[in-house]
């Protein structure tokens, strides 16, 4: 079971990400202050961390600064009450690998944390993704469906990649936003959608079982369906 | 803009031109008492002289009166005086005057012949008083004198007058034109400084000079209103941001809630649709918070530490990759028209963020089967990026509005949206020094919304 290390100082926010995770199957512990947590942080046990940036003691960007000065990779989600894209870069060249802005929907901050804790376990560099029969060849480009070979718009080979990346996860479409087109505002609901929908027509052509699943309220997931 | 005759609307023009008026009417009542004042004393004087003489000589006997008429005429250099001597019936008998004037009363008092008298000595006269008295013997005795001179005396003052007055009103009224100069630049620059706190720049203030005349007293109690109008919309702005910001958290709370009731009674179940329902309305008020939150914040950054050189370019090829399909879906034509454009000085993310709603936008207010054109195009100060639709367009009474938070046009209210896109865009126009403008498509029915991006090194 993975176990993941709660910085916050917010006791509220605390209960609520520590619930949502159990819901999931995750154990969490929780530390309220900077340098207990960078202190805790160092224990191999866990899978990766959730970073508040504004913790009494020391702030969350130095902790983070400071976890990776110790050559200790676990994977940190940071979560601030600032939504500028100038945190968010400062917080991600500091060393932490998501960033996710206060106040946050539960299942947006799980979806994150699970996309963080399975890239930790697949460290090694795929260059052929398969789920079902849908392979992904990152070096050749190629896209294929069974024996068809699918053709594939840039944006949408980007797209397929993120999704098969994390095959069997819940993306939200702020993920799926931030990730293939690497912007960081509101689009409008949507804008995703109609991407995901003309990739979907491609891949789950006419016949085939179905891969890209819509999660009712979340977002996106794309898997083998039993 | 300013226009010559923009001088004369001036206080100080209009005080000198009334006062030059004034003065000029003054000066000429006065002239007119002199005049009159100084005639009727001439008058009186050569009346009486007239008089006297005429009375001196009918008394004296004919020898000493002729020798004494003479010395009336050499004695006085200028030929000024005449007389002449007639019959009963009027006929010239002696003297340089050979017609008796019909209106000089005979024994009666001094008056004017103003066509003159013949004289035979050649002197025209103007003007002359005469008198005539009748001798013992008869005989009738005309003594004229020209009183010319005081007609003369008259034009002097009139010219004076003249003088006078275009030597006072011709400097005064040029003087008043340069000094109200002075004002009316000040007027010109306060002017200048109301256009952008016209726009919404409320930061911006009145230029107060060191005089401390009227205009600074005016642009004292402008500035002070202006300082309170700040504040006041601060406060509000800011009551607005804190009611944002507070509603964020329960509102997310409460998203959680609903999205777990319906993860625990799953998909299929009746309470699903509800749900789903309240799930997309909860979404649609986080969105809309979210966007106001937005807008505060680009409001309140004032640095541009993520400013760097930018291919706008490649934005533009990016936005339109990312809205084509959403375009196509909705059937409509969503076209890039781009030359090769030059880098500027942006932010990156920001211009997209601008860019992508301007297109969103457009989709959006564009019915199915239309088409939205994003043109770019190069100038002197900056390219311009147009975006044009075939929508219902914005009229132009409510171009202003459109930029403002919530407002949505008249005819789009049905439209789903937070109405906060296009004061999305104002706001980091406004960021960059960049210019939002709102017009008609050309040719066409819909709108079009242009971003200037001007340099800012070029102005």
């Amino acid at each position: 079971m993975p176990r993941i290390l709660v910085i916050e100082d917010d006791d509220v926010t605390a209960r609520e990400i520590a619930a949502e995770l159990a819901s999931h199957g995750i154990d969490t512990d929780r530390v309220a202050d900077g340098r207990e947590g960078l202190r805790r942080a160092a224990d191999p046990c866990y899978d990766a961390i959730t970073l508040d940036l504004m913790l009494p003691g020391l702030d969350g960007l130095s902790v983070v600064t400071q976890l990776r000065g110790q050559g200790i990779a676990t994977p940190v989600l940071m979560i601030s009450a600032l939504s500028d894209v100038d945190e968010r870069v400062r917080g991600l060249r500091a060393g932490g690998d998501d960033y996710l802005t206060k106040p946050f929907a539960p299942d947006e901050m799980v979806a994150r944390v699970d996309v963080l804790l399975r890239r930790h376990r697949q460290q090694a560099q795929q260059t052929l993704l398969c789920v079902a029969d849908l392979e992904l060849d990152l070096v050749r480009h190629v896209v294929r469906r069974g024996d068809t070979q699918l053709s594939l718009l840039p944006t949408e080979f980007k797209l397929l990649e993120f999704l098969m990346r994390h095959a069997g996860q819940v993306l939200t479409r702020t993920m799926i936003f931030e990730t293939v087109w690497g912007f960081h505002f509101d689009p409008g609901t949507n804008l995703i959608d109609v991407h995901i929908g003309r990739l979907r027509k491609k891949i789950d052509a006419a016949g085939c079982a179905p891969l890209i699943h819509t999660v009712r309220g979340s977002g996106y997931s794309l898997a083998q369906t039993d | 803009m300013r226009r010559l005759t923009d001088n004369w609307r001036s206080t100080t023009a209009r005080l000198i031109l009334i006062y030059g008026s004034f003065f000029a009417l003054w000066g000429i009542v006065v002239i007119g008492l002199i005049h009159w004042q100084a005639a009727s004393y001439l008058t009186r004087v050569s009346n009486e002289l007239i008089g006297r003489q005429a009375d001196y000589f009918s008394m004296l006997d004919e020898p000493t009166r002729l020798r004494a008429l003479d010395d009336y005429v050499s004695l006085e250099t200028r030929q000024l005086n005449a007389w002449g001597l007639f019959d009963a019936h009027g006929k010239a008998l002696a003297g340089t005057i050979t017609v008796l004037p019909p209106n000089v009363l005979i024994n009666g008092p001094v008056a004017i012949v103003p066509q003159g008298l013949a004289r035979s000595d050649g002197h025209a006269h103007v003007s002359v008083r005469a008198a005539a008295v009748r001798l013992r013997d008869g005989r009738i005795l005309l003594v004229s004198r020209d009183t010319s001179i005081v007609d003369r005396i008259g034009t002097i003052i009139l010219q004076a007058l003249l003088w006078g007055i275009s030597l006072t009103v011709v400097p005064g009224l040029l003087g008043g034109w340069l000094l109200s100069r002075g004002p009316l630049r000040r007027v010109h620059a306060i002017r200048e400084a109301t256009l952008p706190i016209m726009r919404g720049d409320l930061a911006q203030r009145l230029p107060v000079s060191r005089r401390g005349d009227e205009l600074d007293m005016l642009a004292g109690i402008v500035n002070a209103m202006l300082d309170e109008i700040e504040r006041l919309l601060g406060e509000v702005k800011g009551v607005c941001d804190n009611i944002a910001h507070d509603l964020r958290t329960p509102l997310t709370r409460l998203r959680a809630r609903i999205y777990r009731l319906q993860q625990q009674f799953g998909a299929d179940s009746s309470e699903n649709e509800t749900l789903e329902a309240c799930l997309v309305d909860t979404d649609a008020l986080l969105d809309r918070f979210r966007a106001l939150l937005r807008i505060s914040e680009l409001e309140n950054q004032q640095r541009r530490a993520g400013f760097d050189q930018v291919d706008l370019a490649e934005i533009l090829q990016e936005v339109h990759a990312l809205y084509l399909p959403l375009a196509e879906d909705r059937g409509q034509r969503l076209e890039l028209q781009q030359p090769s454009l030059p880098p500027i000085h942006a932010d990156r993310h920001l211009l997209l963020e601008a860019l992508s709603n301007l297109v969103g936008n457009a989709i959006k207010f564009t019915p199915p089967g239309g088409r939205v054109d994003i043109r770019a195009r190069v100038a002197e100060d900056g390219p311009w990026v147009d975006v044009c639709d075939s929508g219902p367009g914005i009229p132009p009474d409510q171009r202003d509005a459109v930029t403002r938070r919530f407002y949505r046009a008249e005819s789009c209210r049905s439209t789903p949206g937070s109405g906060l896109g296009l004061s999305i865009v104002s706001a980091i126009a406004r960021l960059h020094g960049y210019t939002l403008q709102i017009a008609d498509n050309a040719g066409d029915s819909g709108a079009r919304l242009s971003l200037h991006c001007r340099d800012a090194a070029a102005v």
